[in-house]
């Protein structure tokens, strides 16, 4: 009980000293509860869209995915003839049946030709207007449409684009351009997170998205009173037989869900990862913050101990006040935790994702793990420091404060670091030289796992070296006032070492990515440089809404000043190899014989050109590693929607290349023999090559040409490309580093928290340097020095590992052809020179707290 | 006045008048109303240069307040303090702590050295804070002065308590202040070191011309010095020239006989 009470007012008591620690706690638990709770209320907000939205039961054509989308290769939906209406309605338990059209291989654009599709990922569904939909959605103005010039809108786009009653928008697909005026605006009854819906009337809709009427993609049928939904299905498919896919309401809500849940769980765990960097960093503060307050109670605890505690009171009186600190930390870590997933919710809100507060969902879980995560931690980041209070021997009540320093355990410590990091660098070196990538990668994150453990074992032997040489190059400027900082830094080099090396977990993390990524970049421009031999690439900016419709391919080839046109067109097929294995849906590229010209790819075997011959293909050199695969051999290749092919391998082609990695050829010709023109795949990708003298003219050309007819494709040449992948990685970088500042944004408060809790315990030494003439802008520069000097000290240290790390990584990679290695130098100075500012920022305000010391009263403490 | 603080001065060899510091009518009273307590009533004091001045009282009576005010540690509410010809009440922080530092030396009871830096650093300190080159000659003569040849390198816990003091003596008398002040400097240590410690004070008032003011409540210590002041309720009820500890001692017990009657 006395035990409780000790603790109780010790930590009221220093209150201040561990607000930076409580702060971090809460920063890390937030993290992790708002990751949860907006995952969740995701989760939510689309099982009640796609409860809402589904009827009864649902009836689409064979080849239509699970989640009832109907998107497909062909630019077509697939679809059912008009007649299973009639069949359906003879199924017992059906009290309605209705047949609807919708597709989402459609770009739909305003009249100034801008794209009306969201920018969010969702899809762009065009649709015709039925009952089922009719039940979540409420016409707000004007008509449902009627007849092929009328469309109507949802809401969120309406307003989003600001289309009104009557302004006209274009339909863009396989069938070509369609035109329709808005003849009204619907809203949703439930959260639509996103999707942009048109809708025509049924007829309108068969002619415009599959080009003929008396066919359905759907049949929404709803059940009779008293008739499950399961019972429905059964009796539906009895009726129907083989050949259609029949869901229950439930079904296709979980199908769906299931697509949403992927996506959203891929975010869950990259961000509870980034908290759980955040709780690693935050780790090293309390272990600080702890450290300090036993070494300046180290007198209070003597004491305890010479009046008669037990060890492992003293012990426990530590912990209690850990616990305290990780309950109060972790409640409120919880309350802002819903604060952070309603601000990411407003987040996505103006990136075109609307998310309501009212499905904010906060499961029981949600609070228990992240109070659970945040106590556990922090108790074991105070275990130490508890257990050295512990050793505190009664005597220490009697001596002068300040224990000496335990040689033998700095000995100890070193060795088990350089151990660690040795063994660690090793890996690394495996990795690095490592011929295959699989045995690479675990020898990678072996490595990169043992040198920051290594690193941050050794930190304060580090701490000791690195401040001395910062010391001699900078600190020398400053004269007296810069060696007492550097003696300062270094007087506790394991506190210097665990406040560093925070920061370091972080820096290592921004330098090794931004080593990788750069190095993709300068790979493939490199790789591009050497391969690609024509001079535009052309194809849809949002890839997984669109493909090259034929009308768009005869604009380009109609496009003056081009010498040739290659199309490149995905197909799917079930191979089955000389080896007696069948493979399922795998991919095969066919192309124009032209593409072994426009894209140079190296073969190991063969020559490429071969493969365009007829019933000629390609593999890379992997794949026919695997399946013993020769140049001669055989493979049967049995198309989607087509026929069987015995297609003869003519080339083999490297795996090491970034560009069309993996990818097997064979010719249009080929693929066109064996797949009937009705189920033909649209091209992905055209190259276009222009004359020689006339690349300015053509360019010009073609953007003109697809602008006009063809919004929804855009034409790169060769700079623009670079360009747009350097734009790709950046973007995915900026994304991670903005995860990684919560780390850093902890790291730089432990710099803080060190800094405070250093002048705390200083105070008579400020005192006495101010008595005899320091004035406050030394004292405060002497501050900031220090800071400077911790922080610097942790960038460099994160910096060459991460650099060591990305270089390693990219060895590693080169076996998949991330052959250039190039480190991004202006990011690794401006984030050392960054560092050197988050130092002086961080010592803001424990500089200016020291400054404003009374020097009487500093003097006279204890 | 500005000239005044910033230029170097000589301990005792180059001063204009024979007065050090004064200080006139101060006042220094803490809280108002009922919990007014005042440390210093109207004190009027004249610190003799090339003197050893030892000040002396009873817990309370408000001589270490006396001395920070006139090193100018702390404030006054009123009155006047002077460092030679220098007003140092009103002055900013900023020239305040210039003066300490060019024209001021302190030796503290305990904790005087700064645990970073070895002995000869700590000596050197407030030169070193002024950008100050410190005269070779000088500083020899005051580092054999004090005895510490042999340990310069040495830090401060590596010292005893008697070292670390003539370290803090060293300090004081490295800069060649025009006063130094003394907070009960012999107070954490035992009566030889004690004695070694006054013993270079004395010289150094003796052979170097050094000014020096301390504050005691050691009659021993006191009678080291040229002038005893006794401070009893926040005034100097009394003063003794060339005092000997036992006629201090006698002066005391005096006072404690007249406190416990009144």
């Amino acid at each position: 009980m006395t035990v409780l009470k000790t603790s109780m007012r010790n930590f009221f008591a220093h209150k201040g000293r561990m607000a930076l620690s409580a702060i971090a706690v809460l920063l890390s638990v937030a993290f992790v509860c708002g990751t949860l709770v907006f995952t969740d209320t995701m989760n939510t907000t689309f099982d009640n869209l796609f409860k809402a939205t589904s009827s009864d039961v649902t009836v689409t054509a064979k080849g239509s995915s699970d989640t009832g989308e109907t998107t497909s290769r062909t630019g077509k939906p697939p679809v059912m003839p008009a007649s299973v209406l009639g069949e359906i309605r003879t199924a017992q338990g059906v009290k309605a049946a209705e047949g609807t059209v919708f597709s989402t291989s459609v770009t739909v654009v305003d009249a100034d030709k801008d794209k009306l599709s969201p920018s969010s990922g969702a899809p762009t569904i065009v649709g015709s207007w039925n009952g089922n939909d009719a039940r979540t959605m409420k016409i707000t103005s004007g008509t449902a449409p009627k007849g092929p010039g009328q469309v109507m809108v949802d809401a969120d786009t309406a307003d989003k684009h600001h289309l009104r009653l009557g302004d006209d928008i274009g339909m863009i697909n396989v069938l070509g351009t369609h035109h329709a005026r808005v003849s009204g605006i619907a809203t949703f009854t439930v959260t639509n997170p996103g999707a942009a819906i048109f809708y025509l009337d049924t007829k309108t809709a068969q002619q415009n998205l599959v080009g003929r009427t008396g066919v359905y993609t759907n049949v929404n049928v709803t059940a009779a009173k008293g008739v499950t939904d399961e019972q429905l299905k059964k009796n539906v498919t009895a009726a129907l037989g083989r050949g259609y896919k029949v869901q229950t309401a439930k079904e296709v809500a979980k199908a769906n869900q299931k697509n949403v849940e992927s996506i959203l769980n891929v975010m869950k765990y990259a961000m509870l990862g980034f908290a759980g960097i955040a709780f690693l960093v935050g780790i090293f503060l309390i272990i600080n913050t702890f450290s300090m307050l036993v070494a300046q109670r180290t007198r209070e605890i003597g004491l305890m101990r010479a009046i008669g505690s037990s060890r492992s009171q003293v012990n426990r009186s530590v912990l209690v006040e850990a616990l305290l600190l990780g309950v109060i930390g972790s409640v409120l870590g919880v309350g802002a935790g819903v604060g952070i997933a309603v601000g990411l919710m407003k987040l996505m809100g103006t990136m075109g994702m609307h998310l309501s507060t009212d499905d904010l969902t906060v499961a029981w879980t949600t609070p228990t793990v992240g109070l659970l995560l945040g106590v556990i931690v922090t108790v074991l980041a105070a275990y130490l420091p508890a257990r050295r209070a512990g050793k505190v021997s009664p005597m220490a009540a009697l001596r002068d404060a300040g224990a000496p320093a335990d040689a033998r355990a700095g000995l100890v410590r070193a060795l088990i670091g350089l151990v660690l990091t040795g063994a660690g660098v090793a890996s690394l070196y495996a990795a690095a030289t490592a011929d295959k990538a699989k045995s690479g990668s675990g020898m990678l994150g072996l490595g990169v796992v043992l040198t920051l453990i290594g690193f941050v074992v050794i930190g304060p032997l580090l701490a000791g070296g690195l401040v001395r040489v910062l010391g001699a190059v900078i600190l020398r400027i400053f004269g007296p006032v810069g060696r007492m900082a550097e003696r300062n830094a270094l007087r506790n080099p394991r506190r210097t070492g665990a406040t560093g090396a925070a920061l370091m977990i972080g820096l290592a993390l921004v330098a090794c990515l931004s080593v990788v990524g750069s190095s993709m970049v300068a790979s493939a421009t490199d790789q591009l440089d050497k391969t690609v031999g024509t001079d535009f690439i052309i194809g849809p900016d949002n890839p997984q809404n669109g493909l090259i419709a034929p009308q768009a391919v005869k604009a380009i080839k109609g496009t003056p000043g081009l010498t040739r046109v290659t199309e490149y067109r995905p197909a799917l097929a079930d191979f089955t190899t000389p080896d007696g294995q069948t493979l399922r849906d795998t991919d095969i590229t066919a192309a124009d014989p032209t593409y072994a010209t426009d894209l140079r790819k190296k073969t190991v075997a063969g020559n490429l050109k071969d493969a365009y011959l007829p019933d000629s293909m390609s593999v890379h050199e992997k794949f026919a590693k695997a399946h013993g695969i020769h140049l001669g051999s055989k493979i049967t290749v049995a198309f989607k929607d087509g026929a069987t092919a015995h297609l003869t391998v003519r080339a083999i082609t490297s795996s090491d290349e970034v560009i069309d990695q993996g990818a097997k050829y064979t010719s249009l010709a080929t693929l066109e023999k064996y797949v009937p023109a009705d189920q033909m795949p649209l091209d992905a990708l055209v190259f276009a090559t222009a004359k020689d003298g006339q690349q300015a003219a053509a360019y010009k050309a073609l953007k003109a040409a697809l602008h006009d007819g063809h919004p929804e494709l855009t034409v790169r040449d060769q700079t623009d490309y670079k360009q747009a992948l350097k734009d790709q990685i950046g973007q995915l970088l900026n994304m991670i580093y903005g995860l990684l500042a919560l780390a850093i944004i902890v790291a730089i408060l432990g710099v803080v928290n060190t800094l405070a809790l250093s002048v705390v315990e200083r105070t008579r030494e400020i005192g006495l340097m101010r008595a005899i003439g320091l004035s406050r802008r030394q004292l405060r520069r002497m501050i900031r020095l220090e800071s400077v000097v911790i922080a610097v000290f942790g960038a460099l240290l994160g910096l060459g590992l991460g650099m060591g790390w990305g270089a390693t990584a990219q060895k590693l990679l080169a076996l998949e052809g991330l052959k250039v290695l190039e480190i991004p130098w202006p990011t690794i100075i401006a984030v050392f020179i960054g560092s050197a500012f988050v130092g002086l920022f961080a010592a803001l305000i424990p500089a200016f707290r020291a400054g404003r010391m009374n020097v009487l009263n500093a003097i006279a403490t204890d | 006045m500005t000239s005044a603080v910033t230029t170097t001065r000589h301990g005792g060899t180059g001063g204009r008048t024979a007065v050090a510091a004064r200080a006139r009518q101060v006042v220094k009273a803490y809280g108002s109303g009922e919990t007014r307590v005042v440390a210093l009533d109207h004190v009027d004091v004249d610190i003799a240069r090339g003197q050893f001045t030892a000040i002396m009282g009873p817990s309370g009576s408000g001589k270490s307040t006396l001395m920070h005010c006139l090193a100018g540690l702390d404030t006054v509410t009123s009155g006047q303090i002077y460092l030679d010809e220098t007003e140092i009440t009103g002055l900013k922080d900023k020239k305040l702590t210039q003066l300490r530092r060019d024209r001021i030396g302190f030796i503290f009871q305990a904790f005087n050295l700064l645990p970073t830096l070895n002995a000869l650093e700590n000596i050197t300190l407030p030169m070193d804070i002024a950008g100050r080159k410190p005269d070779r000659a000088w500083l020899d003569r005051v580092v054999e002065t004090v005895g510490l040849a042999g340990r310069l390198k040495h830090r401060p816990t590596q010292l005893s308590g008697g070292q670390q003091q003539r370290v803090a003596v060293a300090r004081a008398l490295a800069a060649r202040p025009e006063i130094i002040f003394g907070d009960e400097p012999t107070g954490n240590l035992d009566s030889r070191a004690g004695a070694e410690v006054l013993g270079f004070l004395r010289r150094s008032v003796d052979e170097l011309g050094q000014t020096i003011v301390m504050v005691t409540h050691d009659p021993v210590a006191a009678s080291y010095a040229d002038r005893v002041l006794y401070l009893a309720d926040g005034r100097i009820v009394d003063e003794m020239y060339q005092p000997t500890a036992d006629q201090v001692l006698d002066r005391m017990k005096d006072f404690d006989a007249r406190g416990r009657t009144s």
